[in-house]
């Protein structure tokens, strides 16, 4: 009796205090069910972003033969770091910091140049009106048009006759010249949608075009500044045919012409050492990015407080 | 309008610098000459990994210890980006004066003049196989001196047979011996391990097949030297093995890539060239790795030919000929070399040096493969035609599709007839 009693005991027991408790819960519950739904699915996308990611840091520390292939699994028995230690030995007698050093002075001079170009060639287009300035904003505009390929090999010839094959020159001197209409462009864009009335009031006030552009204009285009920063720096950094077709001698080479010559389809390849060096050379990126990311954010709110 | 401005002004500029240094280039036909205390800077340039950067160092120190009247800069990428470069510089007018060379880009750039005759220079070619120069002349002209050779043959793992229970191959084999080998390799390999891939979407292995029945894969005028039929044929030897355990299955190939299935330990033999040794030991951390002759249905012609692995050329503009030939020379004949190389580049081509290195280990296998099929050996092919990259991987991928299954086989012999005289006439 006691026995049957106990297991029919629990259950009414339950029920009185259900009705009280249905309708609240249900509705927790519902929406715990949804953001559990919910966490799950954002997770899955994470993990399915994220998965290449973990598989070159994972197999940065396999051996070479355990690496691509038929081989699947993201951790080996063979755990080691030899794949960084090849990789910081660097290529044939140029040390791998070489490749670091080249690659920062590109990134860091392209960033200075677009950002310092870029921001007055925009204060000219946006705020003087000078003669022809629809012209040549269109101009510049065109060339986003203008395919890379198509100025391939007039623009090699026009350095190869001034002498600046194998110099930095020719990677540098359009980011100094503001050749990249993108970012003009996207500077141009801002600066339109900061307000006239506060350069009137400069203007008012006995400033000339450099100290509305130094004082009034700069400060408001950070966040502007900071993406076209950010944009330039990774897509200097991970530049390949131009350092490719301007540099001969190893010893200027940045790192994605080094990253290539690990691997050889005409011999033998090593991925090991090829994946170790990408994961190392991810990391300044990674680090850029998530330093000026919180700048964005701050240019942003700071933007439209004032807007 | 202001599209066309611009690019007017571009082209107008990129022909006048193009004539000034076409100019430039006639004036400095003479060749200029250093000496010892104020030697001439030459540029090489390759093709490689950190190894060969390497290696290349140091025949490169040894050259400019014995020869202080010529320095010599040497700089390298990967294959890749190798022919980017040298299709700007080539348009440029920049071109290195020595560089390692391509047997399939060679016809290209020694037909635009882009490279200098070999032949109004000294360069020793006595210790060269005869059979062996043709495949770096172009009607008459030397456009590119071999430094070493490869020869098709068919690695297999021993030790993966021996766990099978298969007996190892000895190389005289006919083509229905050589599926049947594959069938039961898969068959006791049992999913986890195929016979091989699909010889024939392999165009230098069909190349051999037709040589083995006296057919020319192209006639002296640069068109198809074989018919519709008999690609028809080829393609048939493996009908009956596709889709069984004996061919790994192309999709399977397809995950493996970058890696070959043999490379990957999903196969136990692999048709290529002998050269791939080491890239195939790397891969699969095998031990050991042997080498057998192609099947061949007529014994005593095997179809096998040495094809130059990398020859050596020198930019048609270059101010130091002498220099660069003497570098040439230095880079193809000299033991020395040979011994900083091993089998990295290949076999050595010339006897002076193949027999003034010492090969031991996998060299020795390679080494020793070409030794033994010697008696075999033709006249290697003349250099492909132009755009016969495009015409070699569009067989891959037409006989790929035929083992997808996409295709039928006449269907599949007609695509790349048509792609083919398509390119032909293309270049013609």
């Amino acid at each position: 009796m006691t026995t049957m009693a106990t297991p029919t005991q629990p259950a009414p027991t339950k029920n009185p205090t259900a009705p009280a408790y249905n309708p609240k819960s249900e509705s927790t519950t519902a929406k715990r069910v949804k953001s559990t739904i919910f966490h799950i699915v954002a997770l899955a996308l994470v993990a399915m972003v994220l998965y290449p990611a973990i598989w070159m840091i994972s197999a940065s520390f396999k051996p070479n033969s355990e690496i691509g292939g038929a081989n699947n699994a993201l951790w080996s028995n063979n755990f080691s770091f030899d794949n960084f230690i090849t990789a910081m030995e660097g290529i044939g007698g140029v040390s791998t910091l070489t490749f670091f050093t080249n690659s920062l002075i590109l990134a860091v001079g392209a960033v200075v140049g677009t950002v310092l170009s870029a921001s007055i060639s925009a204060y000219a287009f946006a705020r003087i009106n000078f003669p022809g300035r629809g012209l040549f904003f269109g101009m510049m505009i065109a060339t986003l048009l203008l395919p890379f390929h198509v100025v391939i090999i007039p623009q090699y010839i026009v350095f190869q006759q001034l002498g600046l094959v194998d110099t930095y020159v020719p990677l540098l001197i359009g980011k100094f010249l503001a050749a990249d209409a993108f970012f003009v462009f996207l500077m141009v864009q801002f600066m339109r949608g900061l307000p006239a009335e506060l350069d009137e009031a400069a203007r008012i006030d006995g400033a000339g075009h450099v100290r509305i552009f130094g004082s009034i204009m700069l400060p408001l285009m950070k966040p502007a500044l900071i993406s076209t920063s950010i944009f330039s720096f990774i897509w200097s950094w991970n530049d390949f045919l131009g350092p490719l077709l301007y540099l001969n001698t190893p010893e200027k080479y940045p790192l994605p012409l080094a990253l290539r010559l690990f691997v050889d389809q005409t011999q033998s390849s090593d991925y090991g050492a090829m994946i170790a060096m990408s994961v190392l050379a991810l990391l300044p990126v990674l680090v850029f990015f998530l330093v000026f990311q919180r700048y964005i954010v701050e240019g942003v709110s700071t933007q439209g407080l004032k807007g | 309008m202001i599209d066309r401005r611009k690019f007017l002004t571009t082209v107008a500029l990129g022909t006048a610098s193009a004539a000034f240094l076409s100019a430039c280039g006639q004036s400095s036909t003479a060749g200029q000459t250093g000496s010892a205390e104020n030697p001439v800077t030459i540029n090489y340039t390759w093709w490689g990994n950190d190894d060969r950067a390497e290696r290349t160092r140091k025949a490169i120190a040894l050259f400019e210890s014995k020869n202080p009247d010529i320095k010599v800069n040497g700089n390298f990428t990967d294959f890749a980006g190798y022919w980017q470069k040298r299709a700007t510089e080539a348009a440029g007018g920049g071109l290195p004066d020595v560089m390692q060379w391509d047997l399939s880009y060679l016809r290209d750039y020694g037909q635009r003049n882009q490279l200098l005759d070999l032949g109004t220079v000294k360069i020793n070619t006595d210790a060269f196989d005869k059979s062996l120069l043709p495949s770096g002349q172009i009607r008459g002209k030397t456009y590119g001196i071999p430094t070493s050779t490869n020869a098709f043959a068919v690695y297999y793992d021993p030790a993966k047979l021996q766990s099978l229970g298969v007996a190892e191959p000895d190389g005289q084999w006919t083509y229905k011996e050589f599926n049947e080998f594959m069938l039961e390799v898969g068959q006791k390999g049992n999913g986890a391990l195929y016979g091989g891939t699909d010889y024939t979407g392999v165009w230098w292995m069909f190349n051999i097949w037709l040589r083995q029945n006296n057919i020319q894969a192209f006639t002296d005028d640069g068109k198809l030297g074989f018919t519709k039929d008999d690609l028809k044929k080829w393609w048939n030897t493996t009908a009956e093995l596709r889709g069984t355990p004996a061919l790994v299955p192309e999709e399977r190939v397809t995950q493996l890539a970058p890696k070959s299935a043999m490379g990957s330990n999903v196969t136990a033999s692999e048709v290529t060239w002998d050269n791939f040794m080491a890239g195939y030991l790397g891969d699969s951390g095998a031990k050991e790795l042997k080498l057998v002759p192609v099947p061949s249905d007529d014994p005593d012609n095997l179809g096998l030919f040495l094809k130059p692995s990398m020859l050596m050329v020198a930019s048609a503009k270059t101010k130091y000929k002498d220099a660069a030939a003497r570098f040439i020379d230095f880079m193809v004949n000299d033991p020395e070399v040979g011994q900083i190389f091993k089998t990295s580049r290949g076999v050595p081509a010339s006897k002076t040096q193949r027999d003034g290195t010492t090969f031991e280990g996998t060299d020795k296998l390679v080494v020793d493969y070409e030794k033994s099929i010697e008696k075999y050996l033709k006249d290697a092919p003349e250099p492909p035609i132009v755009g016969f990259g495009t015409l070699e991987a569009s067989f891959k991928r037409v006989s790929s599709e035929l083992n997808y299954g996409k295709l039928t086989l006449d269907g599949a012999a007609d695509s790349w007839f048509k792609e083919a005289e398509d390119l032909i006439k293309q270049n013609a």
